[in-house]
């Protein structure tokens, strides 16, 4: 499943009502994020890429596929564009059940030579749906329509999955259960994704690649972590401030808590967290807010919070009175950013290239699993 | 009960079948068109189909009557051939689909446009052309509105007088119908054939009607999706 992922161009000017929405990228990520505020534009891209947009001018390209080029006049209709789109609103059918809607598009997977058969019994499994095949969608919660409308699209053998704010509809505890799916999906399918939020967790949880939209224009892109910490992002990414996300596998259980590993396969770094649900070898997400970690700069002793991690410092964003601090704490582990006021950073002297320690509580670990 | 009361009954039947099927496939598409399409004369077609509603039904008739005389617009001189519709059991039919054109068109237009058009969309974007959207998609959603639609047309069908009685006449055992039945029953003073007629009439009505009322009562709110 180690084909690299095609590459997909975007670009394009579509009028809107307030703006034209102008875009001009291309990306070989598996996962490229489309972030902004509501109003910016994100919907009306997924709307183009996905054909459902006629009167956008430029040029949309999938790997080989070209589904729209204005200059000889190519456009290919929504159905003849092999994307699995995931509307906010998820537009389940109100006239099939559960199977029914996730087999509405298993026409399209046949036909490019997708085993449906297979591809639905790994959907239903990964997305934990076998429970809900047989029923109306009118007696479906929120995160259980969520999951249909991802497993439909899957369903249909798409060569580009179509996000729209995949968590926005759902209240805050449920998103977080929402999550673990979206990523195991991701690892699962290798499908490439373009996604539109305006989370920033989500964003860093899920994205290889980002881009902001602002009022119709890109204004940013790069790395998730690089992107949400420019200061000129920054207000645009959180009320609440920068969460950190990332990828962790159980070791081993303790009485209340577990010990991780951080990062992918062969990372050294080890977390204690609250106790997981999951079984050691699990893979599981885990949050910290950038402001619930705390630099030192020797290591200090006689602590009562349980994680010590050893980190040097890549780089410092100020946004305001505040500092955003990334740290690189080793091989395969990613980045984490820090935040303390600018006050701190002249009294300790913080600058790039400087070894610090930082300091977090086992509770303040968020597990998304 | 007579003979010519089981024959108006048995026409009534077979007439506004037939009146019914006529009207139901291109009045369901124009309806679907007038839904989700805007072009120039748009609203003109829509109040001429919608004309025989509130018309007279005797002008219709004689509007009719005019179209299919020997010099009308349809009539044999300008087809070449008689068609042989004035005061058959044709002429009930076409006095019937004319009636009831206007309560089917308008009734599937509404329920067309209840069907979030973001569904056919998403039909779309999952592999289906335009036609199987329609079919697989719309059609389906739209279902119950689309049988109350026809319903409706039906029992209109059923119950028209005015049209019927201008073209097709009032002939027992040839053209006349329930409606025009209960006229000539009430008229010469067969009161208990008139009264028989009325119940077969009520009944109808009561159950049609009561069947739209379950059929809107009961759609599953599919603007919300």
């Amino acid at each position: 499943m180690n084909t690299p992922t095609p590459q997909l161009r975007i670009s394009f000017s579509l009028p809107l009502d307030q703006f034209t929405l102008q875009v001009d990228y291309t990306t070989a990520h598996q996962v490229t994020g489309v972030f902004g505020v509501s109003g910016a534009g994100k919907t009306s891209l997924l709307e183009t890429v996905a054909g459902i947009r006629k009167d956008a001018e430029g040029v949309i390209k999938l790997g080989e596929e070209t589904w729209l080029n204005s200059t000889d006049n190519t456009y290919l209709p929504p159905h003849q564009r092999k994307v699995g789109y995931v509307p906010q609103d998820n537009l389940l059918f109100p006239h099939q059940n559960v199977r029914q809607n996730l087999l509405a598009g298993a026409k399209r997977a046949e036909r490019n030579q997708r085993e449906i058969d297979s591809l639905f019994d790994r959907v239903v499994q990964l997305l934990d749906i076998a429970g809900l095949l047989s029923r109306q969608i009118g007696t479906l919660s929120g995160g259980e329509r969520q999951r249909v409308a991802l497993g439909r699209a899957i369903c249909s053998g798409p060569g580009l999955l179509l996000l729209d704010e995949p968590l926005a509809s759902l209240d805050v505890a449920l998103r977080y259960q929402i999550l673990p799916f979206l990523h195991r999906m991701k690892e699962e399918f290798r499908i490439p994704i373009l996604l539109v939020s305006h989370d920033p967790v989500e964003v860093q949880a899920l994205c290889d690649d980002l881009l902001v939209l602002k009022a119709g224009r890109i204004t940013a892109s790069g790395h998730p972590r690089e992107v949400l910490t420019d200061p000129d992002v920054f207000p645009v990414a959180d009320r609440e401030g920068f969460q950190n996300i990332f990828p962790a596998i159980i070791e081993a259980h303790e009485q209340e808590t577990s010990t991780l590993q951080m990062g992918e396969d062969g990372s050294s770094i080890r977390i204690v967290t609250p106790r997981a649900a999951g079984n050691p070898g699990d893979r599981v997400l885990v949050g910290i807010p950038a402001y619930d970690i705390i630099l030192g700069d020797h290591e200090p002793k006689g602590l009562s919070a349980r994680n010590i991690l050893q980190a040097d410092i890549t780089n410092i964003h100020s946004a305001g009175t505040l500092n955003l601090v990334t740290v690189t704490l080793g091989e395969n582990v990613p980045n984490l950013v820090v935040e303390i006021t600018e006050k701190s950073t002249h009294e300790m002297a913080l600058e790039p290239g400087k070894e610090v320690h930082l300091i977090i509580k086992t509770a303040s670990w968020r597990l998304h699993e | 009960m007579t003979e010519t009361t089981i024959s108006a009954l048995l026409l009534t039947l077979k007439t506004a079948t037939v009146a019914t099927v006529i009207v139901t496939i291109p009045g369901t598409l124009l309806a679907y068109i007038l839904a989700r399409y805007s072009f120039p004369g748009k609203d003109v077609i829509a109040t001429i189909v919608g004309l025989p509603l509130v018309m007279p039904p005797t002008a219709v008739g004689y509007l009719l009557l005019k179209t299919f005389s020997t010099h009308g617009l349809l009539g044999p001189e300008t087809l070449g051939f008689d068609p042989e519709i004035l005061l058959t059991w044709k002429a009930v039919v076409v006095a019937c689909s004319v009636m009831a054109t206007p309560l089917v068109v308008r009734t599937a237009r509404v329920t067309f446009e209840g069907v979030n058009p973001r569904l056919e969309v998403m039909a779309q974007t999952l592999g289906h052309g335009r036609i199987r959207t329609f079919f697989f998609y719309t059609l389906p959603l739209a279902s119950r509105g689309l049988l109350a639609a026809i319903i409706l047309g039906f029992t209109r069908a059923v119950g028209e007088f005015g049209a019927t009685i201008t073209i097709a006449g009032n002939i027992p055992g040839r053209t006349q119908t329930l409606s025009t039945a209960i006229y000539s029953a009430q008229q010469v003073g067969r009161d208990a054939e008139a009264y028989f007629l009325l119940g077969v009439a009520l009944l109808v009505g009561f159950a049609a009607i009561m069947a739209t009322e379950y059929l809107s009562r009961k759609s599953p709110g599919y603007l919300s999706g």
